[in-house]
């Protein structure tokens, strides 16, 4: 239980810095200026620095996972999505996966039934919560769209509008804030739950949750319950936008500790597993092609090998070979 | 015997349907000459010449006010507002806008610059629509 109560107290100090620092120690310039420009050098630097990393690591051979038809003959029927033969075939593969996690949708579970009787069954509720969670965080950023910029995109709006579609409560209630709070707490919950999982999961599984989970709540409450001027916050927000330096108006300290918590996001995403989201593009498991039978593909740093042809073979070694009585090819 | 059970049961339902019919349009008939009794219409005077709360509050929280005046004025009839300091206000948009209509562009304002689409307008005239 240790490995769930330390990240969930880390979380909890980590919202309490800011109420301490800009309510009691007047630091709203760190936390407003300092710590965002950091977090977000960070975040692009690291990210860059993970992703240029992965990419300068040589992948020799083709490793795709397949569960379908390589390209064969012309009368067999490829299964291009599953044994991709073109660049084209993989990337819509990769995209799948990004946009629909379709191997989650295969996820299985094994479960031991009365006596030796074992059971495999389709899971489709890790698929579902994750979904619902990436998705809901994607319209979430995105609606943010309108404390960055002065015009938003007309999409923003229609995102935005669709959003708020059930129009009740004032400010109008999103459906994606209920969702992600769902999504989330399933997440936390399918690893408490399960002695397998419980067993699997590290304090780094749960920290990123419980800090996700930390920003929700924050920026939820900002909205419904302890409402925040919003017109500071979107001055702040331009200003950073626009690289000044300048000192932030007077923010409410709820602001503060969203913002905190974001950075302290941006700032744990490059050293995390959060990467995925950036891995999932660069997996060698899942970008290439099934073509190791079409086209030869030679590993760059083997050490160049001396071959020796049948002919010089022979030429070397042919009068040895009259000798014992072999056959040649030449007299 | 179970003919006559089963047609029983037929017409018992029938007539069950019937007093039903005849129900509903006795009740509907009891009420038609008596409408709903209007609820004694509180309020006040408008006054536009104090603030309701103070500026730094309704900066944040403008909008709960409204919607509570809304929903209190519209569906329970209370359309006076009691401050803190125990004045009154009448619960009505003209007592903001006698005051804040001055400026047209008072509400559009930060409502433009935070893209916030508020729903006043569907119903109410805004201060850019008055001439």
């Amino acid at each position: 239980m240790k490995k769930v109560i330390m990240p969930f107290l880390m979380v909890l100090l980590l919202a309490i810095i800011p109420f301490v620092g800009v309510a009691w120690a007047r630091l709203d310039y760190l936390f407003g200026v300092i710590l965002p420009y950091t977090a977000m050098v960070v975040l692009i630097g690291g990210f860059l620095y993970r992703v240029v990393d992965w990419l300068r690591r040589p992948v020799p051979f083709r490793i795709p996972t397949t569960c379908g038809q390589e390209k064969s003959l012309d009368w067999i029927k490829q299964d291009k999505l599953e044994s991709p033969s073109r660049a084209w075939h993989a990337a819509a593969r990769v995209l799948s996966e990004v946009l629909f996690f379709r191997s989650l949708f295969r996820n299985t579970k094994a479960e031991l039934h009365e006596g030796a009787h074992l059971a495999y069954g389709s899971t489709k509720w890790l698929w579902l919560g994750g979904l619902a969670f990436h998705w809901s965080m994607l319209l979430i950023v995105i609606r943010h769209a309108r404390f960055f910029f002065i015009m938003v995109p007309g999409f923003v709006d229609f995102l935005t509008d669709a959003d708020a579609l059930f129009d009740v409560t004032l400010p109008a209630f999103y459906i994606t804030d209920a969702l992600v709070l769902a999504a989330i707490t399933f997440l936390v919950l399918r690893r408490l739950k399960d002695a397998k999982l419980r067993m699997i999961s590290l304090p780094t599984d749960y920290f990123p949750l419980f800090l996700l989970t930390a920003i929700v709540v924050a920026g939820i409450l900002m909205r419904y319950v302890a409402k925040v001027n919003v017109m500071p916050v979107k001055d702040q927000m331009l200003r950073l936008l626009s690289f000044s330096f300048d000192a932030p108006g007077e923010i409410g300290v709820l602001f503060y500790v969203h913002l905190f918590l974001v950075c302290v996001l941006a700032i744990y995403f490059p050293f995390s597993k959060l990467m995925h989201a950036g891995a999932i593009f660069l997996s060698p498991t899942r970008n290439l092609c099934n073509n190791s039978r079409e086209k030869r593909h030679v590993n760059p740093w083997n050490a160049p090998i001396k071959f020796k042809s049948y002919t010089e073979y022979e030429n070397d070694y042919r009068d040895k070979m009259k000798k014992a009585g072999l056959p040649v090819e030449k007299q | 015997m179970m003919k006559i059970k089963k047609q029983s049961v037929i017409f018992g339902g029938l007539i069950l349907v019937l007093f039903a019919i005849g129900a509903f349009f006795l009740h509907q008939e009891s009420h038609a000459g008596n409408p709903m009794p209007a609820p004694p219409l509180k309020t006040v005077a408008i006054d536009s010449t104090k603030c309701i709360a103070p500026t730094e509050y309704m900066r944040a929280n403008h909008m709960r006010v409204l919607n509570e005046w809304r929903n209190s004025s519209v569906r329970e009839g209370n359309r006076i507002h009691l401050a803190p300091n125990g004045s009154k206000f009448q619960k009505s948009l003209n007592t903001c806008l006698g005051c804040h209509g001055s400026n047209r562009l008072f509400c559009f304002n930060c409502h433009m610059y935070a893209n916030v689409k508020p729903k006043c307008w569907n119903c109410h005239l805004s201060p850019m629509e008055t001439p």
